[in-house]
């Protein structure tokens, strides 16, 4: 599903930000992602995403290429991808369900089945009595929750969350950890990033990637 | 297609978003190129009742003979008759001396008065020839040649001065028409960057999602289309009103310009309006729709 060789990422002002990335990730993997601030989390789920290309190596997602020259091909590839942005990129002046639909009008699904699956994301993550609120006037938390449900209202292929705890309380955060490990069964590939090791779950069947300074260490256990 | 309709609804709320966030300068727009169409409609008018006054001077072609002095009613009746044969002419007729001072008359209208100085009527009959306009030059020579005609008059000089007014306005017409679709394409496309730049997030956060760019750019067209089709329909109105105005101050003073019928024209020209407008709309908004493209970020 994520196929990564030797993936190297050097920003325009020659920061190194991920060296000699290799991976591999399964439809239905859990995949933890934790490391110190600044040490290339955010980086690599921006590959996998195509926002950023790999410098040299190769990588390829869900099949797609992510290099130059692949527009069409990622922007089709986004479509099968649930993002929860770190800084949270909702859209401005919409309502919360709007910003939640919005991420479900170009699947080719139909106008009932966006409407419900919206709403039915927003009770998972205890917004239900948000949903005609702009996203303006949310706290930090709910927001945050707003992105979650977008990410996973449109039933992806790979869930890319990026810190989804890091404005939740300890009961919200849990909740939305078991929300996200959930889609696990249909299937999905769940990635999450975290500093917060607390919680992280003990599961068996997960992948553990610490990054230090770009560096990835990998253990298929805790 | 089925996705466009489906989405309709959002796309009309999206266009409405883009309007509002820039509703003072979109406008000011808007007037600027209901301002622009309106002259546009103004010259094609013009140019359009030209064209008729030309086609119908051109049909209406008329030439006028003068007898020699010695030349008697019979006689001058006789040469009627013959030219009415003669190829090319559509119609002869004798206008006599009283006709001739009574069309006057009807000319001066008003001033009529001046001609009750004269003590004796100062008009001569002639000949009035109406021919076939491709047939001018062969009758003229013909009846120049008769024996009792003194000299002939064409209306060839008033015809060539409509001809050459009505290709001014042509031409004018053609400039105007490239002027407008210049300008209006520029205010069209600088208005959908304009929204497009404001909305940069929102369009790179839908990128980030993987909307096609046709989902993100079809608002702005729809918008950049609401936008001229307005500046279009309150110049078409203006236009109208201006028509209807003209065309009943025209019949107290100008009765002998034959003006096209006032629906047909008023049609004719809004017609023109809107499908500019519309095309303008279109693709000036396509034009500024692929900024889109080159901001860099989210790819
Ligand atoms: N667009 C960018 N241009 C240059 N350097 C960047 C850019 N984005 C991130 N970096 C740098 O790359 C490193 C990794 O950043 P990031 O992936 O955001 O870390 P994390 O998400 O783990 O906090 C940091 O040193 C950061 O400053
Ligand atoms: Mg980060």
């Amino acid at each position: 599903m994520i196929e990564a060789r030797q993936v190297t990422l050097q920003y325009q002002d020659d920061t190194l930000a991920l060296q000699d990335v290799n991976l591999s990730i399964k439809p239905g993997d859990l995949v933890y992602i934790t490391g110190p601030s600044g040490s290339g989390k955010t980086s690599l789920l921006k590959l996998f995403m195509g926002i950023e290309y790999p410098t040299s190596g190769i990588l390829t997602v869900m099949g797609q290429t992510v290099k130059k020259g692949e527009t069409a091909g990622i922007r089709r590839l986004r479509r099968s991808i649930g993002p929860v942005f770190q800084e949270f990129k909702l859209i401005k002046g919409r309502t919360v369900m709007e910003n939640v639909m919005t991420g479900m009008r170009f699947l080719g699904m139909r106008k009932k089945d966006i409407r419900e699956a919206a709403a039915y994301a927003l009770d998972r993550v205890g917004l239900g009595h948000k949903k005609t609120s702009l996203v303006e006037n949310l706290s930090w938390g709910e927001a945050q929750r707003v992105a979650i449900a977008r990410a996973v209202a449109r039933k992806p292929s790979i869930i890319l969350a990026d810190e989804p705890t890091g404005n939740l309380d300890h009961d919200n955060a849990v909740n939305i950890m078991e929300i996200l490990k959930s889609f696990r069964d249909s299937n999905t590939a769940v990635i999450i990033t975290t500093h917060a090791t607390h919680l992280i779950g003990q599961e068996a069947d997960a992948m553990y990637i610490r990054i230090d300074n770009g560096h990835l260490t990998i253990n298929r256990r805790a | 297609m089925k996705s466009f309709f489906r989405n309709f609804g959002y796309y009309l709320s999206e266009t409405w978003k883009i309007i509002r966030l820039n509703l003072a300068s979109n406008i000011v727009s808007v007037l600027g190129t209901a301002l622009i169409l309106f002259l546009f409609g103004l010259v094609m008018a013009g140019s359009g009742i030209g064209s008729r006054l030309v086609a119908m001077l051109n049909e209406e072609a008329e030439i006028s003979a003068y007898f020699d002095e010695e030349v008697t009613v019979k006689e001058a009746q006789a040469l009627v008759d013959y030219t009415e044969k003669l190829d090319g002419v559509r119609s002869a007729r004798l206008v006599s001396e009283e006709e001739a001072r009574d069309r006057m008359k009807e000319i001066l209208g008003e001033e009529a008065s001046i001609l009750e100085l004269f003590e004796d009527n100062p008009f001569e009959a002639y000949m009035e020839i109406r021919i076939y306009m491709d047939s001018m030059e062969a009758v003229m020579k013909r009846v120049q040649d008769l024996e009792g005609i003194s000299y002939v008059r064409d209306n060839r000089e008033v015809l060539d001065q409509v001809e050459r007014l009505t290709g001014a306005l042509r031409i004018m017409g053609l400039l105007m028409t490239l002027a407008v679709g210049f300008t209006t394409f520029i205010i069209i496309s600088h208005m959908i960057r304009q929204g497009i730049y404001n909305n940069r997030e929102q369009i790179n956060t839908l990128r980030l999602l993987g909307a096609p760019n046709g989902f993100i750019g079809i608002p702005y067209v729809i918008a950049g289309l609401l936008l001229t089709i307005v500046g279009g329909a309150l110049a078409s109105l203006g236009i109208s009103v201006l028509i209807v105005k003209a065309y009943s101050g025209m019949q107290g003073t100008l009765p002998f310009i034959p003006l096209p019928p006032r629906t047909e024209l008023t049609g004719y020209i809004n017609l023109l309006i809107i499908s500019v407008s519309f095309l303008l709309g279109f693709f000036g908004s396509l034009f500024g729709l692929s900024s889109i493209r080159n901001d860099g970020s989210g790819r």
